[in-house]
Parts: C-alpha cells; sequence; structure tokens
C-alpha cells in the first residue's frame, strides 16, 4: 500500500478539523478526495505531506511512518502539487523544477538533465530560462508537476490543481497526471471530474470521511444530496473530453 | 519519445547545459567587476577628506604598512596617521556593514516571502538600537556588563520574535500582519530610545547617540572591525550552504515543507542569525535604513532570484553601495557629516513607492 490512514484526527488552534479518517491509495491508483468547502479535505492532505501534525492516527507512505521520517526523507516519498504560486521572487522555470532534486544531495548536469526530461514529459521542453511568473496557468502547473516528477517520488498528492484554469487546462492536466501512472491522491472540486478521472474516490463531510470506493458505487443521489445539499439528477448532457492531438 | 533522441544526442546533460554555462560565465564576470568596484569605492574613500591624499599615496601608504619598506615613502606622517588610523577602518567597517544589512534584508525577504521586508522596516534595527542606547546612556554596568553589540542583538532578537508571533495566524505567516506588526513595532522601540535619550542627565551625549543611531561610521577604529568581519563571514558561508533550502523557503512556507526542509528549524536558525548580525551592525554603526531593501531587489534584477547567485551579489553590491553613500555623506556638506540614513533615505524613499506601485508587491501585502 503506498498511503495509509488511521484514524487520524487533526485540529487546528484546538478546533477539530478532521475526524478519524480511513483512506487507502495503493500503488498506480488515481484516488480523488471530494466534499464541500471547509470539509476538513485540504487540512487532511496538508497533514499527509507535513505541513500539520495529526492529533491522533498514523500515515504511513510506503510502509513508514512519515511522521517518524527524517524532513528530506518523506520527500523522497511524497511529492506535492498545489495552487500556491511559488513566490514574488522571479525564479525561472528551471529553478523551480530544479527545487524537486532539494530532498536529494545536488548532482549538476545529471539533475539539468533531469529537469530537461521532465519538462518535455510535462510538454514545456525548453522552458527552462522562461521566468515561472510570467507562465500561464496551465504552465504554471504543468511546471509544478515538472517539479514532482524530478522529486522521483512514488506518491503524488494534488490540493486542487485545476481550479483556477479553464476546462481544457483542467482536463489536460488530470490526463497528464493519470498517464504518468503514480499512485495519486488528489483533492478535487468537481464530482463529475473527479468521476471522471479516479480509480476510486473518498467523500468528505464535516471532518469525516463518509465513502469510499469507485465512483459509480460512491456518488449515488443519497449521499451527494446528504453531502451537499443538492440534488443528483440524472441526465443527457454536455460531455467535455480532451481532442487528441491538441497541445 | 523526444526525451529519448535527447538523450541520445546529448548525454550528461549537454542538451540544457549550454544556457545555464553561459550563465555562469556572466555569473563569474559579474562577481569580479564587483570585486573591482568595491576596491576602487574603498580606495576612493581613503583618500577622500578633509586632508587630502592623492590616490597612489593612499595606495603607498596602506602598501607601506603591511610590507614596510615596499614603496618610497611620499607622504607625510600625518597623511599616514590619518589614512591607517582613521580612514581605512572606517572605510573596511563600511564595506562589512553595507554587505551584511544587504545580506539580511535578502534573508529576512526569503524569510517571510516579502519583498518589502528589511531590518528597519520590520523594527529590528529600532529593536537593536534600543539595546544600544540603553547601554550607552545607561551604562554596561546597570544592564549585568552587557556589551554593547550583546545589548542590540537582545534587542534586535526581541523585536524580530515579536513581529514574527504578532504576524502569525492559525500557524501561517500573514503578510500584511507582518508588515503592520513591524511598522508598530518599530514606532515602539523608537519611542522607548527616545524616551532613555529625554532621560538623559547629559544633552550633549544624548544628541551624540541619536546623531549615531541615524548611521554614522565616524567613530571606527581597529578594534571594531574583528566581531562583524567573523559574524559576517560566518553567515555567509552557512547561508550559502542553505541556498537550496532558502530558495524553497522563498517558494512557500508549504512548497518548502514538501520539499523535505524542516521549515520550523530553519526559520529559527535564521532568526537569530539575522538577529545577530543586526545587533552587531547596528553597535557599531548605527541603524541605517534602506541598505536592506535596495541592495537585494538590484541584485536579483542582476542575477534572478536563486540565492546561490543572489547573496555573493548582495554582499558585493551592499559593501560597495554604502562605501559611497559614506563618501558622499562625507564630502556633501563637509565639513559637516550627513547621517549615513539621510543619504540612504534618498536613494531608499523612491526606490520603496516604485516597489509599492508595482502590483505584485500589492497581492503580497493584501492576500492574507
Amino acid at each position: 500500500m503506498m498511503l495509509d490512514l488511521r484514524g487520524v484526527s487533526v485540529r487546528l488552534d484546538s478546533r477539530p478539523i478532521v475526524h478519524e479518517a480511513d483512506l487507502l491509495v495503493d500503488a498506480g491508483e488515481f484516488v480523488a478526495l471530494v466534499g464541500p468547502n471547509g470539509c476538513g479535505k485540504s487540512t487532511l492532505l496538508r497533514t499527509i505531506y507535513r505541513a500539520l501534525r495529526p492529533s491522533a492516527g498514523l500515515i504511513s507512505v510506503d510502509g513508514d511512518d512519515v511522521h517518524g521520517l527524517s524532513w528530506p526523507e518523506s520527500a523522497r516519498r511524497t511529492a506535492v502539487v498545489a495552487q500556491e504560486t511559488p513566490s514574488e521572487l522571479d525564479f525561472t522555470v528551471g529553478e523551480v523544477v530544479l527545487m524537486g532534486r532539494t530532498p536529494y544531495e545536488r548532482v549538476p548536469a545529471a539533475d539539468e538533465e533531469r529537469c530537461a526530461r521532465a519538462l518535455d514529459r510535462v510538454g514545456l521542453a525548453g522552458a527552462e530560462e522562461r521566468v515561472y511568473a510570467t507562465l500561464s496557468g496551465g504552465e504554471k502547473q504543468r511546471a509544478l508537476i515538472a517539479r514532482a516528477l524530478v522529486q522521483e517520488t512514488r506518491l503524488f498528492l494534488l490540493d486542487e490543481p485545476t481550479s483556477h484554469l479553464d476546462i481544457r487546462h483542467q482536463l489536460e492536466i488530470l490526463h497528464l497526471v493519470r498517464e504518468l501512472g503514480v499512485a495519486t491522491l488528489a483533492v478535487l472540486h468537481d464530482l463529475n471530474q473527479a468521476a471522471a478521472f479516479c480509480d476510486r474516490l473518498y467523500v468528505m463531510s464535516a471532518g469525516r470521511i463518509l465513502a469510499g470506493g469507485p465512483p459509480g458505487q460512491v456518488l449515488t443521489p443519497g449521499l451527494i444530496s446528504e453531502v451537499y445539499g443538492v440534488r443528483a439528477v440524472q441526465r443527457t448532457q454536455l460531455v467535455f473530453e480532451r481532442l487528441k492531438g491538441e497541445p | 519519445m523526444t526525451s529519448e533522441t535527447r538523450q541520445e544526442q546529448a548525454p550528461a546533460g549537454v542538451a540544457s547545459a549550454g544556457s545555464p554555462r553561459r550563465r555562469g560565465r556572466r555569473f563569474a564576470a559579474l562577481v569580479v567587476a564587483l570585486a573591482v568596484a568595491v576596491v576602487a569605492a574603498t580606495w576612493l574613500a581613503v583618500s577622500i577628506g578633509a586632508v587630502h591624499v592623492a590616490l597612489p599615496q593612499a595606495w603607498g601608504i596602506v602598501a607601506d604598512r603591511l610590507v614596510p619598506g615596499l614603496v618610497p615613502r611620499t607622504w607625510t606622517p600625518v597623511q599616514a596617521q590619518i589614512v591607517w588610523e582613521f580612514r581605512l577602518p572606517r572605510a573596511l567597517l563600511a564595506l562589512l556593514v553595507g554587505a551584511g544589512l544587504a545580506v539580511v534584508g535578502a534573508v529576512l525577504q526569503a524569510l517571510v516571502r516579502n519583498p518589502l521586508a528589511d531590518p528597519f522596516l520590520l523594527g529590528v534595527s529600532s529593536g537593536a538600537s534600543f539595546g544600544a542606547v540603553l547601554v550607552l546612556i545607561l551604562g554596561a554596568s546597570t544592564l549585568g556588563g552587557l556589551t554593547l553589540s550583546g545589548a542590540a542583538f537582545a534587542g534586535s532578537l526581541l523585536a524580530l520574535g515579536l513581529v514574527y508571533t504578532l504576524a502569525q495566524r492559525s500557524g501561517r505567516l500573514t503578510p500584511s500582519r507582518l508588515v503592520l506588526a513591524g511598522v508598530a513595532l518599530a514606532y515602539l522601540f523608537q519611542a522607548l530610545y527616545s524616551f532613555v535619550l529625554q532621560q538623559a542627565q547629559s544633552g550633549r551625549a544624548a544628541q551624540q547617540v541619536l546623531f549615531w543611531l541615524m548611521g554614522s561610521l565616524g567613530g571606527a577604529r581597529w578594534h571594531m572591525l574583528p566581531l562583524p568581519a567573523v559574524v559576517l563571514v560566518g553567515g555567509l558561508v552557512y547561508l550559502l550552504l542553505q541556498h537550496r533550502r532558502l530558495n524553497a523557503l522563498a517558494a512557500g512556507e508549504e512548497t518548502a515543507v514538501s520539499l523535505g526542509v524542516n521549515v520550523h528549524g530553519l526559520r529559527i536558525t535564521l532568526f537569530v542569525l539575522t538577529s545577530l548580525l543586526v545587533g552587531v551592525l547596528v553597535a557599531t554603526s548605527g541603524a541605517i535604513a534602506f541598505v536592506g531593501l535596495i541592495v537585494p531587489h538590484a541584485a536579483r534584477l542582476l542575477v534572478g532570484a536563486d540565492h546561490r547567485r543572489v547573496l555573493p551579489v548582495t554582499a558585493l553590491l551592499g559593501a560597495a553601495f554604502l562605501q559611497l553613500v559614506d563618501v558622499a555623506a562625507r564630502t556633501v556638506n563637509a565639513p559637516q557629516e550627513l547621517a549615513l540614513s539621510i543619504v540612504t533615505a534618498l536613494f531608499g524613499v523612491p526606490f520603496f513607492l516604485w516597489l509599492l506601485r508595482r502590483r505584485s508587491v500589492d497581492r503580497a501585502v493584501t492576500v492574507a
């Protein structure tokens, strides 16, 4: 098991945010975490990559308790793609991607080669010298995915990676991550997208994980109305798909 | 596919090494040019003053002191005394203070992810000044034998700790709160040392302290140089070893965590280091404004954001800048000297307003 959460609870300023969450991600799986705003899904994700400490429970990545690992070791196991813009400082794309090697010893030529390969893989070949802040939203996300790639981890965590993007770029990013084949836990906003892209999904509400499993079994009209307070209606509608051969 | 062909054509990273290598050469050339500028500015500073010493003579005096008899003596003993005992230590102190304040500015800007961060604006310099004033006015004996540098260090650490605590919310640092807390604490510490100065018995001593607080290298002597030199060189070496972590931290707190940086530990180290530097520098030369704000920005315009390049360039630029500022402060209104903060403000205020007008800064301050 790549990621294994057992009874994880998180408090922020002594307020309980996440309550006894159990969650699994297997090698190569793409798992989505959905739920209404403020349900605690981002908090749970931040706890997995050690921005927060759990108040109870165990988080293991690749068999070890992450909060017991050294900082660089946990970063060699888990990479994060969030929406945080890197900086007010004018880092170049190459410098941003190279940051993915922070948990490793610096090996100059080989690291540059890794960056070039990763940028190539996300469709930004040769963009090393461009200033990150001048990229479009979709390009920024792809550069951050390249950074996660050079981190050479077996687990990706995505925190709403597509929320600022238009529909085409949203699909592009999700396709890209799926095709990488790395075990992924993604906090996603859009239920339709989550259902379309993930192998399994977990639904969170008010700090608890209510259900988990394949989207077809979990996303029932009953659960959606309970969690989101909206009625789910199944009808024929436009479905957006990426065109083949588009950049 | 493309990545495979790339590998075949250009093993060992040659495909991407072209431009970084060119950039490496440009960086080396820039460092050499700046080092030359630092030496030139220092040479100028040593020869300019009420007693004129020609440039070759200034060089000869220094060479003669280091290796007696190396050059024929074409100067008077008075000239030699002025250059060696007053101007050279003053010029060297200007280099140390300029480099140190600029590096502190660069580190604080990365640490708090705010381009407006500066030891002066965050109240750190005021805290150090408060500590220094206590020692100068009340005397070291009243404060348990605390030295000037020690008191200034304690003051800057206290100020930075308070600013940091006040700016935090739910375990995250809020940029707008940070700037506001810094400004508020700067005023508080200024009020405190003004109060101490007003209570001082000798009006003349208070006036001297007040002048010194606005930045002056007039008191520089050889014995004042070793401590700032050791702290600056040690600090720079440590920071250069940490440049990758500094980059990650500048990219964001959570980013740094996800890249395997012990953010909490790194922050504490950087706090102590910057407070120590500011304390030691303020104890020698008072609180000089704006150097820590302007110089790192200029350095980033030249070499980008990577701290491996930013830190050395910032140190050299800061050294050259403060050397020229001190020359200006001594000559513009001679024989009166201007306080250094008056001169740096002439450059700093327009620069600060220009920064404020840039949208990126606006975002940095308002996004909470």
